[in-house]
C-alpha cells in the first residue's frame, strides 16, 4: 500500500483487511492518486485513476442533463472479479475510490465497509499544514535536463 | 500534508505533495478534430523510454477518433528535490462532444491548443479556440492565467494549402504566448511544445506564494 498523505493509511489499511479488496485506489475528481493498494506498476496506476475519474465525471455530468441528483456508486460485477466505483467527500475535497475485489468477498462487504472508511477518513484529516517553497532557482535546468533525457535529446 | 489542486477561486494547481515530494501537472492538449492532437501523444509515447512512460490509453470511436480522453503519463525524474509527473490528456476535436471536453479540461494546470494550420480549417481553429475559453470561462479559469502554448501543426504540408506560423500568430496569438510549429506526424516541434508548456506551468508554480 502507498498513501501520499499519511492519515490515510490507518483507515485504508482497515478497509483492505475487513473488506478483503484485492485493488484499492483513491484518487482525487481530477483523477489525481492519493493512495493505492494492489497495483504492481506505478505509472498504471495513473491510467487506472484517469479512467476511474474520467467514468465518475462523465455519470455525474449525464446524472446533471437528465435532471437527476448524482447516480451515486457504480459497480460491474464479472465472472471472476468486480469493480466499485465510487465518488465520496473528504475534508479535503471530493475523492474517488476504485475498488477491485474478487469471489473471497462480496459487493455488499465492500459497500459496508467502504462506508466506514469513509467516515474515519472524514475523523482522521488534519488541519492542511502550510505550503513551503516548492522549487529551487536552478529548477529551469533541471527540468530540461529532465525533459532532454525523456525525449533522447 | 497540503495537496494542492484546484484551488477554491478555480485556479487550476498542479497537486503538490510535500511529504512525499511529489508533483503531478495535468497538461491538456485541445484543438479541432483531426487537428494533430492524438498525434502528439502518439509520437511522445513512441519516443519516451518504457520506464519513463505508462500505458498511453485511448477512448476512440471505431474510426480511431478520439471520443473521450487520450491519455499519456510521464515520469520526468526528480526536479529539484520533487519527482515530477505530468499527465497529458487530450480532448475530444469535433464540435458535438463539448460535454466531454469540459469534463477533461477540469483541473488541467496547462494547455497545448493545436492549430491545423491548414487555410481551409481556419474556422474550425478559431471555433475551438473560442470554446476552449468558453469552457475555462465555464470553469471559473481565467483564460489570462492559465499557462497556454499554440502550436501551428502541419507546417509540412504545401505552402499553398497552409497558413505561415506569423499569420496564425496574428490571427490567434493575442496574448503573445509561446508559439510552435509543427508537424507532430514526424515528430517537427512535438517535444519543444512539451517543453514549452511544461516550463510556464512550473514557473508558475514556483511563482506562487506559499499557502498559509
Amino acid at each position: 500500500m502507498r498513501a501520499i498523505e499519511p492519515w490515510v493509511e490507518p483507515p485504508l489499511s482497515a478497509f483492505l483487511a475487513e473488506s478483503a479488496a484485492r485493488v484499492t485506489l483513491l484518487m482525487t475528481a481530477s483523477g489525481q492518486v492519493v493512495a493505492q493498494h494492489g497495483f504492481t506498476r506505478s505509472l498504471d496506476v495513473m491510467a487506472a485513476a484517469a479512467l476511474g475519474a474520467g467514468i465518475v465525471a462523465s455519470t455525474t455530468e449525464l446524472a446533471r442533463i437528465m435532471g437527476t441528483a448524482s447516480l451515486g456508486n457504480a459497480s460491474h460485477q464479472g465472472a471472476a472479479m468486480g469493480i466499485f466505483l465510487s465518488p465520496f467527500d473528504t475534508p479535503r475535497g471530493r475523492w474517488i475510490a476504485l475498488v477491485v475485489y474478487g469471489p473471497e468477498t462480496s459487493l455488499g462487504l465492500v459497500q459496508l465497509f467502504f462506508g466506514r472508511m469513509v467516515a474515519d477518513l472524514a475523523g482522521a484529516a488534519p488541519a492542511a499544514p502550510k505550503a513551503g517553497p516548492v522549487l529551487a532557482e536552478n529548477f529551469e535546468a533541471e527540468l530540461n535536463a529532465s525533459l532532454r533525457s525523456l525525449f533522447g535529446r | 500534508m497540503p495537496a494542492c489542486g484546484p484551488s477554491s477561486a478555480g485556479e487550476p494547481m498542479p497537486l503538490v505533495n510535500f511529504t512525499a515530494r511529489e508533483i503531478t501537472c495535468k497538461l491538456v492538449y485541445y484543438g479541432p478534430g483531426r487537428c494533430g492532437k492524438t498525434t502528439n501523444l502518439q509520437y511522445i509515447h513512441g519516443r519516451v523510454p518504457e520506464h519513463r512512460r505508462g500505458t498511453m490509453v485511448s477512448l476512440a470511436t471505431q474510426a480511431d477518433r478520439t471520443l473521450f480522453f487520450d491519455f499519456l503519463p510521464l515520469e520526468l525524474g526528480i526536479i529539484s528535490g520533487f519527482t515530477t509527473r505530468f499527465q497529458l490528456y487530450t480532448v475530444p476535436g469535433q464540435v458535438y462532444y463539448n460535454a466531454t471536453r469540459r469534463l477533461v479540461l477540469q483541473g488541467a494546470d496547462g494547455v497545448v491548443f493545436v492549430v491545423d494550420s491548414q487555410a481551409r480549417r481556419f474556422d474550425d481553429n478559431l471555433e475551438s479556440f473560442q470554446n476552449l475559453q468558453e469552457n475555462l470561462l465555464d470553469q471559473g479559469v481565467d483564460v489570462r492565467q492559465l499557462p497556454l502554448v499554440l502550436q501551428y501543426n502541419k507546417q509540412d504540408l504545401p505552402p499553398d494549402l497552409i497558413l505561415t506560423p506569423a499569420e496564425l500568430d496574428d490571427a490567434f496569438n493575442f496574448r503573445a504566448v509561446p508559439s510552435l510549429a509543427a508537424d507532430a506526424l514526424h515528430g517537427t516541434g512535438v517535444f519543444e511544445t512539451l517543453k514549452a508548456l511544461s516550463g510556464l506551468v512550473l514557473e508558475r508554480l514556483a511563482a506562487r506564494p506559499p499557502a498559509t
